[in-house]
């Protein structure tokens, strides 16, 4: 038994220190963006690269601040941010309705679906403007979120997740005589939690980034988000490299905070769902 | 139950569309009676913003929105506003932007507005930047700002290697720069850009090289002597393909105590380099038969469906001023398109710019015909092939040529 | 009666509310703009054509045809497919190893790591750029330094055409691993612990447990991934554009970024769109297969 265990706790170890090993290399980019935004200009393309900065500066966020709109940025982003969670609902709803019912034409309609990821989006950047266009939704946020709303990824990972889930359960609840949307918000996006976190954390990214559709369709910077903003700040010729790693910095600090806040929901899961 | 499974969606669509709605909110377009819309580009864009109050103040009905485009993204941009006709009324246009969207029909015809506008004629800019007004027959653009590239240079290195003065000549040049790359390990005497599209341009229009959109001519002797001896730096090892350390470090290492920059390279190094202030100067370009260089910066063009074309005209005549180019000039470093506003002190005594103002005497613009941009690019994988596939230099500029010659229909 | 009969159909329609919200914007945004770009494949749509319709002609197959014959189109094809036969099995290899790695533990420690995995996935794209474009540098990159150490001569990463492919892939594998790390530690999630406990029970080895039943267990998962991943590295982009631009010699231009440059630096959209056809028609017969191959094994 002692044996067992010993061999069990150094296998834990071989996994942590592997776990060290590889999270210094994947992190050092990361680790030098951070240390670089506190870098002053002449610092910054230094050969070799220092990892802590010799002459630590805040400037780069006092000019970073007081060069962005910050506020009106702010909160366009926020709104993009929670608008595409509505997004992130109907993916879950559809991926749902791919997964567990039967219906003619399922599958060709679900390849239709995947065929939307495979295409690049520069060619059909120009219609989507035309349509929104004609629809009138130029310069208003909806023709912001609208196109981004539904993905085909996320309807697929939905489904692939939902597909695994008993249909005994369903069945059950069905029987027991809850209607089908109830059975969808009470008992599948409970079981679903994981994938609910993964899939928010990547909505939350792509929202929080966006960058695209802002500057197209607004007419003017009252609709601009914050990464707009912070690439006006990038010259033709001349990059300020220190300013944009302050911009970048602080753009990665709320994706790390809802990392952290849905990781747990990764994490635990099943295992307390009870699900066999 | 089943009744509720209808109204979930709905309530959802109905709230989602209200909540739409409402973050829609405001003026559609810009399209009110008094603003005059502008879209400057990334930082100008912004600062572009702080200059409006004067303009404003001589104009008091008229409301100037400024809208500031990054860079990395302007044309995609730009493509969506001709695509729908929703553009802005004034837009500024990087000079190698103007023949592409001249020709599609994007900028308005200011040609019979010329005379009203005294800041308009032509004699008031540079001979250089004249060509970027012009496509076709029509007049497009009003040159807003202008750039050049000059000789940066270590003084304190060349003249370890005998030069007191800057190498004025091909000759020179050269000389000097295989002197300073005998001079240490890892050292290139100067440092040319690979990816740079015009400098290939400038080494021809040195030797003499003229541009014939009618019949491209990249085989004659000129075209061909200056790839000679654009790529004998790269095969002698005078100058680097591989891509070595940021060229501001390198030039404060005298790793690269040479290369061709544009006029933002000033502040760069005083900002990046703070401690090489008085080793280092700029120079015009070394002269072959002549010492041409190229010239660049942004235009204002007006867009083709503006229905402000007066206060467009107006506009831009104020942001063309003398004193207020010289305003702009301070605030966005960036040099001045009038040749009057080269005659104040700030700029002919400026010992860095008025290098510049010199150089701006003697320049061409890339040519206004809407293929240059693929003409630009082939020739550098042109070169490529040269310097790292190791081809045969005549045959490929044979084959350049032919290239060329397709492309221009 | 009628009752009855409106009470089939609202039944029946349950998979369609569902599925329509997202349907519907999919059809409006995507599927008719790509329908819209396969008409422009075939005309030679420029920017003058933009500007004002009637510049465009319709001109067959001629964008097609031109480009089956476009040599710098032919390098592209073949450097996409070597992205993806070396990149894609490593993404999975390395995020599955990773995931299962991590999930060894709940310690603080653990929960640490599946942030850090993560990182490269939200690191900003310039900040990547100046820092492999630092450990690639063949003069004073850290890899060089590195392999000084070790007397291995100088690597030209990024200067030669097949290394740079591969220096490329490295990178893209670094950046794609946090994404699919977290999916499949979400599926990992779906395992019940009853699983492992019984099969520990039975007495079987740590192996047998990865393959016999973690492994089998996360066959939707890896299904997923495979078929995202591939369809993401054969639009491969990225990468190119920010570390080499499609040099040297062409060595590293893949087919989104042979669309990109057409469509965007040249103008040229009708050629550009018939490039993305001929990737849009790869890119559906490499996913059929694989759905057509997952089949056979079981529903999804």
């Amino acid at each position: 038994m002692s044996s067992g265990k010993s061999k069990n706790n150094t296998e834990r170890w071989i996994a942590t220190i592997l776990l060290i090993i590889g999270g210094i290399i994947v992190s050092l980019p990361f680790i030098w963006m951070i240390s670089s935004s506190f870098k002053p200009e002449n610092e910054i393309l230094q050969i070799p690269p220092t990892l802590i900065a010799e002459n630590p500066t805040f400037q780069n966020y006092i000019d970073l601040f007081t060069n962005l709109n910050f506020g009106v940025y702010l909160r366009n982003t926020l709104i993009i941010v929670a608008l595409s969670f509505v997004g992130l609902f109907f993916n879950a709803m559809a991926g749902y309705g791919f997964a567990k019912y039967h219906f003619k034409g399922k599958e060709k309609v679900f390849y239709l679906v995947l065929a939307t990821m495979m295409i690049p989006g520069q060619v059909t950047m120009i219609p989507v403007y035309l349509l929104l266009n004609e629809m009138g939704l130029i310069n208003t946020m909806a023709g912001i979120v609208l196109p981004g709303l539904a993905a085909a990824f996320s309807i697929f990972l939905f489904r692939m997740f939902m597909a695994t889930i008993p249909t005994d359960l369903i069945e059950a609840a069905r029987l027991d005589g809850a209607g089908e949307f109830y059975i969808f918000f009470r008992l599948i996006i409970p079981i679903s939690k994981p994938i609910f976190a993964v899939q928010g954390i990547l909505t939350f990214i792509a929202a929080w980034n966006s960058f695209l559709w802002p500057l197209i369709i607004a007419n003017d910077e009252s609709l601009y988000t914050l990464s707009v903003g912070l690439s006006l700040l990038k010259g033709q010729y001349a990059n300020n490299f220190a300013l944009q790693m302050a911009g970048a910095a602080f753009m990665v600090i709320p994706i790390i905070i809802i990392f952290s806040f849905f990781q747990k929901y990764i994490v635990e899961g099943f295992t307390t769902s009870g699900l066999k | 139950m089943k009744k509720k499974s209808i109204v979930y969606p709905s309530i959802l669509a109905v709230a989602l569309s209200g909540v739409l709605a409402g973050c829609g909110g405001g003026e559609s377009g810009g399209s009110d009676d008094n603003t005059l819309t502008v879209w400057a580009m990334g930082e100008e864009g912004k600062l572009l913003n702080e200059m409006t109050a004067g303009y404003e103040e001589a104009h008091p009905d008229v409301n100037v929105k400024v809208q500031a485009i990054p860079w990395e993204s302007a044309y995609d941009k730009l493509l969506t506003a001709v695509a729908s006709g929703n553009g802005p009324d004034v837009l500024q246009l990087g000079t190698t932007w103007v023949a592409e969207f001249a020709d599609a029909g994007a900028l308005l015809d200011l040609s019979e507005h010329i005379e009203e506008y005294p800041e308009f004629d032509p004699e008031n800019y540079f001979d250089g930047a004249q060509t970027s007004m012009k496509y076709d027959d029509q007049i497009v653009g009003i040159p807003w700002y202008v750039e050049t590239r000059t000789m940066y240079y270590r003084t304190d290195l060349l003249e370890e290697v005998g030069y007191s003065e800057p190498p004025a000549n091909w000759d020179e040049l050269k000389d000097a720069a295989s002197k300073l790359s005998e001079s240490g390990e890892d050292v290139y005497g100067l440092d040319i850009d690979l990816n740079d599209q015009i400098t290939p341009f400038i080494f021809a229009w040195q030797n003499g090289f003229e541009f014939d959109a009618e019949n491209p001519n990249f085989t004659s002797p000129e075209f061909k002597g200056a790839l000679e001896y654009y790529t004998s730096y790269f095969k002698e090892g005078i100058s680097t393909t591989s891509e070595g350390i940021d060229i501001v470090q390198a030039f404060k290492d005298g790793q690269k105590p040479m290369f061709f920059s544009g006029p933002w390279m000033i502040n760069i190094l005083n900002d990046q380099a703070p401690d090489l202030e008085g080793k280092w100067a700029v120079a015009p370009m070394p002269a072959q038969e002549s010492n041409v260089s190229s010239i660049g910066g942004a235009n204002f063009s007006v867009f083709h469906n503006s229905e402000k074309v007066d206060e467009a005209l107006d506009f831009i005549s104020y942001m063309n001023e003398v004193d207020t180019q010289l305003e702009w000039m301070e605030k966005s470093n960036t040099l001045p398109s009038r040749l009057e506003a080269w005659e104040d002190p700030k700029l002919a005594d400026d010992e860095m710019y008025s290098v510049f103002g010199e150089q701006l005497e003697n320049t061409k613009g890339a040519p206004p015909i809407k293929e240059w941009e693929k003409i630009a690019q082939e020739l550098l994988a042109t070169i490529e092939r040269i310097n790292i596939g190791g081809a045969d230099l005549d045959e490929e500029l044979e084959k350049f040529n032919e290239k060329a010659d397709s492309l221009i229909e | 009666m009628l009752n009855q009969l409106l009470k089939g159909t609202v039944r029946n329609r349950h998979p369609f509310i569902f599925i329509a919200p997202a349907l519907i914007i999919l059809i409006l945004f995507s599927l008719i703009p790509i329908m819209i770009a396969f008409v422009i494949s075939f005309t030679d749509m420029d920017l003058k054509g933009l500007a004002d319709w009637s510049n465009i002609s319709f001109i067959g197959l001629q964008n097609y045809t031109t480009l089956l014959a476009d040599t710098v189109f032919h390098k592209a094809l073949f450097n996409t497919f070597f992205y993806v036969v070396i990149g894609v099995p490593l993404v999975i290899i390395f995020s599955l190893s990773i995931a299962l790695l991590l999930n060894y533990g709940k310690t603080l420690i653990f929960t640490v790591f599946r942030a850090v995995y993560f990182m490269p996935a939200i690191t900003n794209i310039i900040a990547v750029a100046v820092v492999w474009g630092f450990l690639y540098n063949t003069q004073y990159g850290l890899f060089n330094y590195v392999l000084s150490l070790a007397d291995i001569d100088k690597v030209l990463w990024l200067e030669e055409p097949v290394m740079a492919k591969l220096s490329l892939i490295i990178l893209a594998v670094w950046k794609g691993i946090g994404i699919n790390m977290i999916i499949f530690l979400a599926a990992l999630q779906g395992i019940p612990n009853s699983y492992y406990e019984a099969a520990k029970i039975d007495g079987a080895k740590r192996w047998q447990i990865l393959f016999f039943i973690t492994l089998p267990l996360l066959r939707y998962a890896i299904f997923f991934v495979t078929v995202t991943t591939l369809i993401g590295w054969l639009q491969f982009f990225e990468e190119p554009f920010i570390m080499t631009q499609g040099g040297p010699l062409d060595g590293t231009v893949s087919m989104a970024l042979f669309i990109y440059q057409r469509g965007f630096q040249f103008s040229e959209f009708g050629y550009a769109a018939a490039g993305s056809f001929v990737l849009f028609i790869v890119i559906i017969i490499v996913t059929l297969l694989q759905f057509k191959l997952k089949k056979s094994d079981a529903e999804y």
